[in-house]
């Protein structure tokens, strides 16, 4: 099943957007995992994906192949919904 | 200083009368006179030196005094007598005392080994009467430290290979630095003690003639490399009206004075790295520039780029032609900032090419990768100071710009696996107490510092506390606290089976340890005040030293573990966070896949690309540069070939040959990259042999020349 990993600060004011965004595609039967990069499981798989900004999020593919990624920005929950349908469903 | 503790050598008689005045016993003196025995020197020391009370003092010298008596020993030294009183201490269970009497030295047999034979701990030391000097000094002062300066925890710490103190035999100076030559520039070459006093140089090749000798001067007050920010701008405005030719001497006298300087500590040359800009950094632009005199010229830094540039390619001239044989330089280390800006500035694309191609022919130039506005000073083999925006501020007065790493503390990564016994929770609380530990002997060596810091002008550091701009030279409150790694490989095998490269499960695995790492150096600097930071410790002999020390503790299983050939000793853990230097992997992906540690590794982090025999084109190499800092995090790359010089016919060839390519002699020396710098192999440690003949070259790689051979990872798409 495809993923969307996000990665967020406390201190990061665009971070609660980008968690709204997560709960609305969990609510849409998508998996979706938040990352907080202060914690150290945050901190080493932020690592793994080169996060330098937050928010991040990195959308995967059912082998865990990263397909699409948005650093500082924020995408639509139907943004993201879109990509992964038309590329995977 | 007590004279019992140099009470030496050479009983001339020994009555059988037990009074002391009537003993006609004479001791020898380290002050090289003979004294007579006088049992009293025994409780003047126990007294001065210890905590013993005056009856238990004169107790054990009527012991001891009856002892050598019935002994009839023809010749008693002085650490005899020591000795034998620290049996006494020891049978009255005195601990404490018997350590504070401890005599520090060194035995008959190490002396003459060292006189003897080179001393591989550092392969940056020769074997000369002055590095034996060196050496012994340091095998004192590492006694000297383990018992009087860390505690006794840390002291067995670091004896055990849990962790590694490095540098203890340079345990009163700092580890090693970052320096600005507008110091002199400004301040001219004004040091507590010196016989003369120099004014701000006017000329170029007084300047230079300034920075070789105070970087001999700190050379003396700190233990490790010397950096200096910005070389060839801060000379620039010394050099308007120069012509190349007068350019290009310059250049070339900076080099040679810096690789020469195996006259200074130790027969040591001055580690010296250099830190080169093709652009004009963006913070140092509207920065006033000074110039002869140590008067500002009127003009900014960004005025001056012509001949920052000028100058900076005739060194790497220089560097490309080697020295009067065509070796490589092995120091000043050359690194190159590659920025934002570079890729901005007229004329980087040749830049780049003219340092790659020097990088290819002799190996020498780093090429050290600040995105975004990040910015650093680099020095050391990977060490770098990020600069913050304090620092920032601090360029406006860049005399200001100096920095200091006051130790270097390294964790053995595969103690902890070999003690977790593959149990996560138990193995997470072994790097939380590891770096406890270090984070203790950073606070007992501060302390330490700080208290001779505190003699100012009269103690030993007086020059690290001169104030010619309103602050101490050294800048304690900017001081960084370094924690190595060492063995993630090693660790991550231990614990999960694979190795970091196997998989992808094994590589997370590997983040997450430095991660843990990372952040708790954070929450300890919270707590303490004091700023530890990770770094890629180059670990030249300490990655030996663990091998062997976990061959004795943890066998059988560190024998199927640590790196290298087991039968002949030359055994290895692999350099911190790095592959193993044996994985066949593409070398862009191993720059890409080492880079995702860096941004974790605050102090510096390196990764190395060894081209054994290739030579590759200075195009490719180019290619490779930005590529690396388009598509990766990677902190720092170094190309790294190697090279056979004959002793008989003088010639070099490229490769690591038994025999000269040219004369056919055996008479011949390798040189290559130990850790982070060149030298002769001869001189190298049997775990960097180990790890020499491990080393996977990458000649296909990076060798077909049409500059475009390099694939990225596959990157995502968006």
């Amino acid at each position: 099943m495809e993923m969307v990993k996000i990665f967020w600060k406390a201190n990061c004011s665009k971070c609660p957007a980008a968690k709204d965004v997560g709960n609305t595609l969990k609510e849409e039967g998508f998996k979706v995992i938040d990352y907080n990069l202060d914690t150290l499981d945050g901190l080493a798989e932020g690592a793994y994906y080169s996060v330098m900004a937050t928010p991040t999020l990195i959308i995967e593919d059912r082998d865990e192949n990263c397909i699409a990624d948005f650093r500082g920005i924020i995408p639509s929950a139907k943004e993201i919904q879109t990509l992964i349908n038309k590329n995977y469903r | 200083m007590s004279t019992l503790r140099e009470f030496d050598i050479e009983t001339k008689r020994v009555k059988s009368d037990s009074e002391t005045t009537d003993m006609a016993l004479f001791v020898r003196t380290s002050k090289e006179d003979l004294l007579g025995w006088n049992r009293m020197r025994i409780v003047d020391a126990l007294v001065r030196e210890t905590y013993v009370d005056i009856d238990t003092a004169q107790e054990i010298s009527k012991e001891v005094e009856r002892q050598i008596i019935d002994s009839k020993i023809a010749v008693v030294t002085a650490p005899l007598i020591r000795e034998l009183v620290d049996a006494k201490l020891i049978e009255r269970g005195l601990e404490q005392a018997r350590k504070m009497h401890t005599r520090l030295g060194v035995p008959l047999y190490d002396v003459d080994q060292l006189i003897l034979h080179p001393n591989k701990e550092n392969a940056n030391v020769p074997h000369s009467p002055e590095a034996t000097n060196l050496t012994l000094a340091e095998m004192i002062k590492k006694e000297y430290a383990l018992l009087n300066v860390f505690s006794q925890e840390i002291g067995d710490a670091h004896l055990r290979g849990d962790i590694h103190i490095h540098d203890l035999g340079f345990i009163d100076r700092p580890y090693c630095s970052g320096q600005s030559l507008e110091y002199i520039k400004r301040f001219g070459l004004s040091l507590p003690n010196s016989l003369s006093i120099a004014k701000p140089a006017k000329h170029p090749e007084v300047l230079l003639a300034h920075m070789v000798k105070f970087a001999a001067a700190l050379q003396s007050h700190f233990a490790g490399a010397i950096g200096w920010d910005a070389v060839n701008l801060f000379f620039a405005p010394y050099l308007v009206g120069l012509d190349d030719a007068e350019v290009r001497q310059l250049a070339q006298i900076l080099i040679f004075e810096f690789s020469q300087q195996a006259v200074a500590r130790g027969g040591q040359a001055i580690f010296t790295d250099i830190n080169l800009y093709w652009e004009v950094p963006s913070h140092f632009e509207d920065v006033p520039a000074i110039g002869p005199g140590g008067k500002y010229t009127g003009k900014p830094y960004g005025y001056y780029q012509e001949e920052a540039q000028r100058f900076v390619w005739f060194l790497f001239d220089v560097f490309k032609e080697g020295d009067g044989v065509g070796r490589p330089f092995f120091f000043p280390k050359p690194l190159v900032h590659i920025t934002e800006k570079f890729f901005k500035t007229p004329g980087h694309e040749d830049f780049l090419n003219h340092i790659c191609d020097v990088a290819s022919e002799k190996g020498n130039t780093y090429f050290v990768f600040d995105r975004g506005n990040t910015a650093k000073i680099s020095e050391c083999c990977r060490l770098s100071f990020k600069l913050e925006a304090s620092d920032l501020e601090d360029a406006k007065e860049p005399w200001k710009m100096r920095y200091t790493a006051l130790q270097n503390i390294t964790l053995n990564l595969p103690r902890m696996g070999y003690l977790a016994k593959k149990d996560d929770t138990k193995l997470f609380s072994n790097i939380s107490d590891f770096m406890e530990m270090a984070v203790q002997a950073h606070m007992q060596k501060k302390g330490f510092i700080e208290k001779l810091l505190s003699l100012k002008e009269r103690g030993p550091l007086a020059l690290l506390t001169m104030e010619k701009d309103d602050s101490p030279y050294l800048r304690m409150h900017r001081a960084t606290y370094l924690i190595g790694m060492l063995g993630l490989n090693e660790l991550v095998e231990i614990h999960t089976g694979e190795e970091l490269h196997h998989s992808k499960k094994a590589f997370k695995f590997g983040l997450k340890i430095i991660a843990h790492m990372k952040l708790l150096a954070d929450k300890f600097g919270e707590k303490h005040g004091m700023r530890f930071v990770l770094e890629q410790s180059p670990a030249e002999s300490t990655s030996y030293r663990f091998a062997k020390l976990d061959l004795r503790y943890h066998s059988p299983q560190s024998g199927h573990i640590v790196k290298g050939d087991i039968s002949k000793a030359e055994v290895y853990y692999t350099n911190s966070t790095c592959f193993t230097v044996s994985s066949q992997m593409n070398p862009i992906e191993r720059v890409r896949k080492e880079g995702l540690f860096h941004p974790l590794i605050e102090a510096g982090a390196l990764t190395h690309i060894w081209l054994g025999e290739a030579k590759p084109s200075k195009e490719s190499l180019a290619n490779f540069v930005i590529k690396t800092f388009n598509g990766t995090l990677n902190d720092q790359i170094a190309f790294s070939p190697e090279f056979t010089t004959c002793i008989s016919c003088g010639k070099t060839s490229r490769g690591l040959s038994d025999e000269c390519n040219y004369c056919g002699s055996n008479e011949v020396e390798g040189i290559t990259r130990i850790t982070g710098y060149f030298t002769k192999t001869s001189s190298w440690n049997k775990g960097k042999i180990g790890e020499l003949n491990d080393r996977f070259r990458n000649s296909g790689f990076l060798n077909d020349g049409d500059g475009d051979v390099i694939k990225l990872p596959q990157k995502p798409k968006n």
